[in-house]
């Protein structure tokens, strides 16, 4: 009996394969092909917004829908700098630190949050991301509303150092490239498996035998952490953070990198949003002061005509073109051998 | 030998007495029928049993173990499948990937090697994929693999559904109207399935409103009536009861 490969064959896996050798090498030397320091400083940018998009998708996986994507971004960014500047920590020393504190906070409070997954968590997202925002901005000791400058950036491992943007690339692509792995053998498991049956049906797949809350408050506690670590590397990187850096405006950009490039797919979905967020207001500085009514206006046109984002759109219309191809080859074939 | 003991069940919704004081035991393994008029309380009993609901009061003992008031996947996972009145199932994905999903609590293998995708969690795939096959086939369902539960008719959905519970390996089956809504001859082929499935050890409970179906299924009959068991027996008793043709007719009739 031929067993389905969930509808790759080997081909398209080899095809895979090269497709990802190729992005990971273009991505390795994609510095050395940019001068300007502006255009490294957006694609770290992108970077770190696609990071911050998979962890939106990977609560999305599990039937969570977040609005406070920010938060954890934030904790990250804050314990990291307190534990550097005023503990006086190396930063290799505080990042795994960053990484347990903000696991820990994720573990406390999502056990709190994702006792539901519908419409109490979305507004309980929304809340924590704010009072989070609000209570650093009101604790004299970060800085308050005006934020911590002078952050250093991460200190250099014996002869690789971090000080440049150049540098700095590597090390957020490094990060970038582990999440990307870990989220793939995730999702292609069966805690993947287990939270999709919960997002599709959370009944049946309780009489399957699936705990819903446990496996919600893993993709929380995961997606909440990797967003920590995304703002640790974003302090260190930017050398100064204000509260206003996580207001709601981000957790809503975060959600939009998700949804512009496709919701239903977990990985690419968010890059290729990213990548067209960070960059396109770019070169639409003529229309700089009201960018944020044509990112409305975009969100509402993706909602309203595009559900499946970029990749999901493309995704639909290959498979009908694919559908309209075969019909018209079974109708040649058919003609050929009527003829005979 | 009793594999489920139903004993003194309360259950009171608001100030409806959905249940009062049931009791009746399923044994191992037999085919048994829970039938009623509408309103009898059978939907309740089902979603007590699988953990939906708590029982007021009264036990529910699966396997020499309370059960009642344990969660949905804690039941589940003691070996109570179910599939659902309504169609439930996960919609957006292939027949396979439906039926693999209901292997959850079937793994040896610990997680994180399925994570490592490590030698030992590959070859379990590969025979959870057989066997997946396996239930296809037996369903009849394997031609449909690779289409979206969503775009199936209706009588391939019940029998995906079915195919999902058998995924997850259960002792008992409570089947929620397997068979309404399919035309005589996808009656017919649902009846023979389910026997099968007791053939292979498998207990099923069994609420249907089809009467031949019923009839020509089960070893023994529960009936219930405004939340209160009438009687049960086997359908030859069952049929001739006056309680039962009362309960179903109303009293002018008889």
């Amino acid at each position: 009996m031929k067993l389905p490969n969930n509808g790759a064959n080997h081909k398209t896996n080899r095809y895979k394969l090269l497709a990802i050798i190729i992005a990971v090498a273009a991505l390795v030397v994609l510095p050395f092909c940019i001068e300007s320091g502006y255009i490294k400083h957006l694609i770290i940018m992108a970077c770190i917004g696609t990071i911050l998009g998979m962890t939106f998708s990977m609560l999305y996986s599990a039937g969570l829908i977040t609005l406070g994507a920010a938060a954890f971004y934030a904790v990250g960014a804050y314990t990291s700098t307190v534990l550097v500047m005023y503990a006086g920590l190396s930063f290799w020393v505080a990042l795994p630190l960053t990484v347990m504190i903000s696991a820990i906070m994720a573990l406390g409070f999502g056990a709190l949050f994702v006792r539901n997954a519908g419409v109490a968590f979305v507004i309980i997202s929304l809340i924590f991301a704010q009072v989070i925002v609000i209570a650093i901005g009101q604790a004299e000791f970060l800085g308050g509303w005006g934020g911590i400058i002078g952050i250093p950036r991460p200190d250099s491992l014996g002869p690789v150092e971090f000080a440049t943007k150049h540098d700095f690339y590597y090390l957020i692509l490094a990060f970038l490239l582990l999440v990307v792995v870990v989220y793939t053998a995730l999702y292609s498991s069966r805690i993947g498996r287990a939270w999709r049956a919960i997002k599709l049906s959370p009944n049946l797949a309780g009489t399957l035998g699936i705990n819903a809350y446990r496996y919600r408050l893993l993709a929380y506690v995961i997606g909440s952490t990797t967003a920590a670590v995304a703002g640790c590397f974003y302090a260190h990187y930017f050398q100064n953070i204000t509260p206003g850096a996580f207001s709601g405006w981000l957790s809503i950009y975060v959600q939009l990198y998700a949804v512009l490039g496709g919701l239903e797919f977990y990985i690419l979905g968010p890059a290729i949003g990213a990548v067209i967020m960070t960059f396109v207001p770019e070169y639409l500085r003529v229309v700089k002061e009201i960018e944020p009514i044509i990112t409305g206006i975009l969100l509402l046109i993706i909602i309203l005509f595009f559900p499946g984002g970029i990749l999901g759109t493309i995704r639909n219309s290959a498979n009908v073109s694919f559908e309209g191809f075969d019909a018209r080859v079974k109708k040649i074939k058919a003609s050929l051998t009527g003829k005979r | 030998m009793v594999l489920l003991k139903i004993r003194n069940v309360t259950k009171i919704f608001g100030g409806l007495i959905a249940l009062r004081d049931v009791s009746f035991d399923v044994n191992k393994p037999e085919i048994l029928g829970l039938i009623g008029p509408n309103g009898a309380g059978k939907s309740t009993l089902f979603n007590i049993i699988s953990g939906f609901h708590s029982a007021d009061k009264g036990k529910i003992i699966f396997k020499d173990e309370e059960i009642n008031g344990l969660r949905v996947d804690q039941i589940a996972s003691s070996g109570i499948g179910r599939i659902f009145q309504e169609p439930t199932l996960f919609m957006q994905e292939s027949v396979f990937e439906n039926v693999f999903s209901g292997f959850h609590r079937r793994y040896r293998e610990p997680v994180w090697k399925a994570v490592f995708y490590t030698s030992g969690a590959r070859e379990e795939e590969v025979t959870k994929k057989k066997r997946a096959l396996e239930i296809l086939e037996f369903m009849d369902l394997i031609s449909a693999r690779d289409e979206l539960a969503a775009n199936l008719p209706h009588g391939r959905q019940r029998a995906l559904a079915i195919a999902i519970a058998l995924a997850s390996e259960p002792d008992l089956l409570l089947l929620d109207e397997p068979v309404t809504g399919m035309n005589p001859s996808e009656t017919m082929a649902m009846i023979e399935k389910i026997r099968r499935i007791r053939e292979t050890g498998i207990t099923v409970l069994i609420v249907e409103h089809d009467m031949r179906a019923i009839m020509s299924l089960c070893d023994r009959i529960v009936v219930l009536s405004l939340g209160i068991k009438l009687v049960e027996g086997p359908p030859d008793k069952i049929k001739e009861d006056e309680r039962v043709i009362e309960a179903y007719l109303g009293k002018q009739v008889v």
